[in-house]
């Protein structure tokens, strides 16, 4: 079923790749179509889905046996709500993409393999087929920012993909390493996670392939002061690619941070928190900083994921239950509104082709419910209580209290610094009267934008309000990081950091 | 040791390709056919050449695991028929396949002269498959001098253009002096050790303590000069550029693939299965050798204007690559990184030579911008191609590289391998470059045409690269297989 999952998309770029270039009008449609297809076998895995420790439905086909290397997938509670957002947002942002007139079978193409290869990175158990797919995913992203972005859209392409592609390389010596290390100690190379996450290694060792394999995460969070490439790379993408890359691609960095750095080097992840920490927390105040002044919408939206994704650092370096859990649903959360974020700037810009803040003004009057789903999503980002970004960021918030009071402290303050420059944007951008005359004759959303962003915006509410419909899913799987830490390092979360320490009535085991 | 009856099997392949040259001159002379006449005779040379390197694959295989591989040594010692020499045949042959159907156009084109260009061809394969055969030095500077003059000659086909003479002249030049330094290397392995073989080579340095090996790594370090310049390994790589920029684009894909293929064949011959004893010596050198040729390569790629001039940089990054995997101290790397180098490097240059257009001058990279519309196919199939060589994943090179890099690992070279993947990294950039001139930039110049045979080496070029990409175990198997004796 895994397998069908990758493929599902493959077979339908291969589907569009059938159809006449010249037939532009079928391409868009045939791309959603076919994007539904694995969404649908997205949420039966969803719907099948067991919570607990273990990988499930796993496959394993061995690939070329002297190397070690296997087609080997699986899915837990850290990887399913990633695979299901994707699956989610793809669909999604084909749909916003009328804009694409030109080339539009190839874009089509590009975005069903760019799904293909994020789908893959999420599943895969083995760290050969894993780097395969988390580099494969940098040349249809790179020919999506650099045909269908705008000015500077080359410049952009280039430095992110140079960027990503400088923190893989140092990530596949590490991953060679491993297997290395892995064939003298067991007598045969292996990539399989499991096998790896068994390795002894020296302390040094250990350090530095969690270096290496942290770069290469850090710089796709992206971690303070590795995000240059961030805001480039979202002012130029189209829409489509702005939620792609937002909603999904930046979660492979925190996944990867999660999934390998703390499964293969407890050791040096453990002493490694207070480094981790402080820089999550700068980017969390450094990126809302930067996102106040900022003039440009898209950017400020950018730089709000910099803010955000370093809850989701904190989150993952607290090392403790609220912590993980935490920074799982907030990849979610963080994926579902700042994609809609994104897509509504997109709306806008179609509309009036500027994303300069200080063009709009009294927007409201004019495009109320625009306005009303830029509100919602606005406070989902803030974290207004009832939405889903309140339920992520106070987990990590209270997760890291426990190991890293001082910087939980100061990562709230982002929670604040968020309010201010998403609401004064907001002010800036809908109240007062409309000004200037191109305004006034801006149409509200369609019935089409609107189908994009209600099912959006239901996730929002329904993880806002029931997040135990994720949590319970993620919970198992993210107790078994801490479970494997504590058993291979000395290090013990500091109750209250315990999910059975938090609920005394249903969790304890004693 | 010395078998004293003949064993022609052993030569066949070569005798074939000889043949294929000399008929194809007579018949020129006798009938002046079509060029299409003279292109069959070539083809039939070939095909009956690879199917004696199929006997011979057999043949080694059976008498590998019936432990008869005396019968592998023929003609007293001065060629085997082992794994390595096999193996270097299927790579020349299929690169003679390739090279011919595309520089086809550019043959026919040569009107008269087009029997000259297949015969040197012929020749130039006939060269080095038997220099990738050699087991006496001397056998293996007789094979790579055929092969060279043959390539000197074939840079030089295009008289009327400056730019082909000073490549041919300067190839010439350089590749005679290499070639000396190669020699000289011999004379004094020899005066080192009383052997030219590589197998009494291997004997003697195993069966002596040599005391003070000055005079063997002597001879050791300049046939390594000597070959290093046939593969284009920096520093020794300063060559390149013009003649890849100014022989005749049809047939510079041929050139380059055969020269590495057989250059990297005797590099691994005599360091792996010669002086494998004194690796303490001239391991450290070979892999100074493979850093710098990673970074010389990638970084002067970057800032030239012209593609073929770049594929020039990008094949002095790529003999980096496989010298890496020379450095990890196993053939299986580095024949398969040949394999699926050469066949990517004939396929962009079948790209080039159709870019480059009649008077086949053109190929800065201006010339490729807007190719993405002008010709979905070229774009296509070389975006494969490029990706394939800067080593993306999902590609053959991404294989080969993993392959290289594990090895070098294994052998404790991890400063080489950190080297390698920050080379490939620069390496990104310039390919992109051209993506970008062909997909990101728009053009008004005029749709292009590809010849149909050149269309058939690109399907077949990108296929593979795409297939061993994701299924590389056929061919890893092979190569693995393809040990030296």
């Amino acid at each position: 079923m895994m397998t069908w999952l990758v493929l599902l998309p493959v077979l339908g770029a291969v589907v569009v790749m059938l159809t006449p270039r010249a037939r532009t009008e079928l391409h868009l449609p045939m791309g959603i179509a076919l994007s539904v297809l694995p969404l649908g076998l997205a949420l039966y895995v969803f719907a099948v889905f067991e919570p607990q420790a273990d990988m499930q439905l796993t496959e394993f086909h061995s690939w070329y046996e002297p190397w070690g290397i296997a087609w080997n997938l699986g899915i837990d509670g850290i990887s399913m709500p990633m695979v299901v957002l994707t699956t989610i947002l793809v669909p999604i942002a084909l749909g916003a993409s009328t804009m694409v007139t030109h080339r539009t079978k190839e874009f089509v193409i590009y975005t069903l393999l760019l799904e293909a290869g994020m789908i893959g990175v999420f599943v895969s158990l083995d760290l050969f087929l894993f780097f395969v797919f988390f580099e494969a995913i940098l040349v249809p992203m790179y020919f999506i920012i650099g045909i269908w972005g705008s000015d500077r859209r080359v410049y952009a392409a280039m430095k992110f993909f140079i960027y990503t592609a400088f923190g893989s390389a140092l990530m596949l010596a590490g991953i060679i390493a491993l297997a290395v290390l892995h064939n003298e100690q067991a007598g045969a190379p292996s990539f399989a996670l499991p096998d790896l996450g068994g390795l002894e290694l020296s302390i040094g060792a250990e350090r530095w392939l969690f270096a290496a394999f942290a770069l290469a995460f850090a710089i796709k969070v992206p971690v303070f002061p590795l995000h240059t490439w961030l805001p480039d790379a979202h002012t130029e993408a189209p829409t489509a690619g702005s939620i792609l890359l937002a909603g999904v691609m930046l979660k492979l960095g925190t996944y990867g941070l999660l999934r390998f750095n703390l499964q293969l080097f407890p050791e040096a992840s453990v002493d490694a928190i207070w480094i981790m920490g402080i820089l999550a927390v700068v980017g969390i105040v450094y990126g809302a900083a930067v996102a106040i002044v900022q003039p440009d919408l898209k950017k400020l939206v950018a730089y709000s994921s910099v803010s955000h994704l370093g809850f989701i650092v904190l989150g993952t370096f607290a090392l403790t239950s609220g912590g993980l859990q935490g920074a799982v649903i907030q990849n979610v959360n963080h994926g579902l509104t700042t994609g809609a974020l994104f897509l509504l700037v997109g709306m806008i810009y179609e509309r009036r082709h500027t994303k300069q803040i200080s063009e709009f003004g009294g927007l409201q009057k004019v495009m109320p419910v625009f306005a009303g789903f830029f509100l919602f999503m606005i406070f989902a980002s803030i974290g207004l209580p009832g939405l889903n970004g309140f339920v992520g960021e106070f987990l990590v918030l209270v997760g890291s209290f426990t190991t890293l009071p001082v910087l939980s402290i100061i990562a709230a303050s982002g929670v604040i610094l968020a309010a201010i420059y998403l609401l004064w944007a907001y002010e800036r951008v809908f109240t007062g009267v409309p000004e200037k005359e191109e305004n006034e004759a801006l149409s509200d959303l369609s019935v089409r934008e609107v189908s994009l962003l209600a099912p959006l915006a239901a996730l929002v509410l329904l993880l806002g309000l029931y997040p135990n419909v994720l949590l319970d899913k993620i919970a198992p799987s993210t107790e078994a990081v801490l479970d494997h830490i504590e058993a291979s390092t000395d290090y013990v979360v500091p109750a209250p950091g315990r999910l059975g320490d938090v609920f005394v009535a249903g969790g304890d085991e004693e | 040791m010395i078998t004293p009856e003949i064993s022609w099997l052993a030569i066949l392949p070569e005798v074939m390709l000889a043949l294929g040259a000399a008929g194809v001159l007579l018949v020129e002379v006798q009938w002046k056919p079509q060029s299409n006449v003279l292109g069959a005779i070539a083809a039939g040379s070939v095909v009956f050449a690879s199917a004696f390197a199929v006997l011979q694959w057999v043949q080694a295989a059976d008498s590998v695991e019936f432990g008869t591989t005396d019968e592998l040594v023929a003609f007293s010692g001065m060629v085997l028929m082992d794994g390595l020499a096999i193996f270097g045949r299927f790579a020349l042959l299929a690169v003679t396949a390739f090279g011919l159907l595309a520089g086809w156009k550019y043959i026919v084109s040569l009107g008269r002269r087009s029997a000259e260009a297949i015969a040197l061809i012929l020749l130039a394969s006939a060269g080095f498959s038997i220099m990738v055969a050699a087991n006496n030095l001397v056998m293996m500077f007789l094979g790579l001098e055929v092969g060279s003059i043959a390539l000197y000659v074939l840079a030089g086909m295009s008289r009327e253009r400056a730019r082909s003479d000073e490549a041919a002249i300067k190839y010439f030049l350089l590749g005679s002096f290499a070639s000396a330094i190669f020699i000289y290397g011999v004379a004094l392995i020899y005066a080192g050790t009383g052997e030219l073989e590589v197998l009494g080579i291997r004997e003697f340095l195993a069966g002596f303590v040599v005391f003070s090996p000055a005079v063997i790594l002597i001879g050791l370090g300049l046939v390594v000069v000597g070959l290093g310049f046939k593969v284009s390994a920096a520093p020794f790589h300063s060559w390149a550029p013009d003649v890849y920029q100014g022989a005749p684009a049809g047939v510079v894909g041929y050139m380059a693939a055969v020269a590495k293929i057989a250059g990297f064949v005797a590099i691994t011959r005599v360091l792996l299965a010669g002086v494998e004893a004194l690796d303490a010596d001239w391991l450290p050198i070979v892999a100074a050798m493979a850093a710098l040729s990673m970074l010389v390569g990638s970084t002067l790629a970057l800032v030239q204007g012209d593609v073929r001039r770049m594929l020039a940089y990008s094949g002095v990054a790529h003999a980096g690559f496989i010298l890496t995997g020379v450095v990890g101290g196993t053939t299986e790397g580095v024949l398969f990184y040949l394999a699926v180098y050469s066949f990517q490097l004939v396929g962009a240059f079948a790209v080039a030579a159709a870019v480059s257009g009649a008077d086949n001058s053109e190929s800065s990279l201006d010339s490729y911008r807007g190719l993405g519309r002008r010709s979905p196919f070229l774009a296509g199939s070389f975006t494969v191609l490029l990706l394939g060589m800067a080593g993306l994943p999902v590609t053959s090179g991404f294989i080969a590289k993993f392959g290289v890099f594990a090895q070098a690992w294994t052998n404790g070279f991890r400063w080489l391998v950190i080297v390698a993947v920050l080379a490939s990294v620069i390496a990104f950039a310039f390919y992109l470059r051209i993506i970008v001139a062909m997909y990101m930039d728009e053009s008004d110049a005029v749709e292009i045409d590809v010849p149909g045979t050149s269309r058939w080496v690109l399907i077949v070029a990108v296929a593979t690269t795409i297939v061993w990409g994701i299924l590389p175990g056929s061919l890893l198997s092979l190569a693995a297989d393809a040990l030296p004796l």
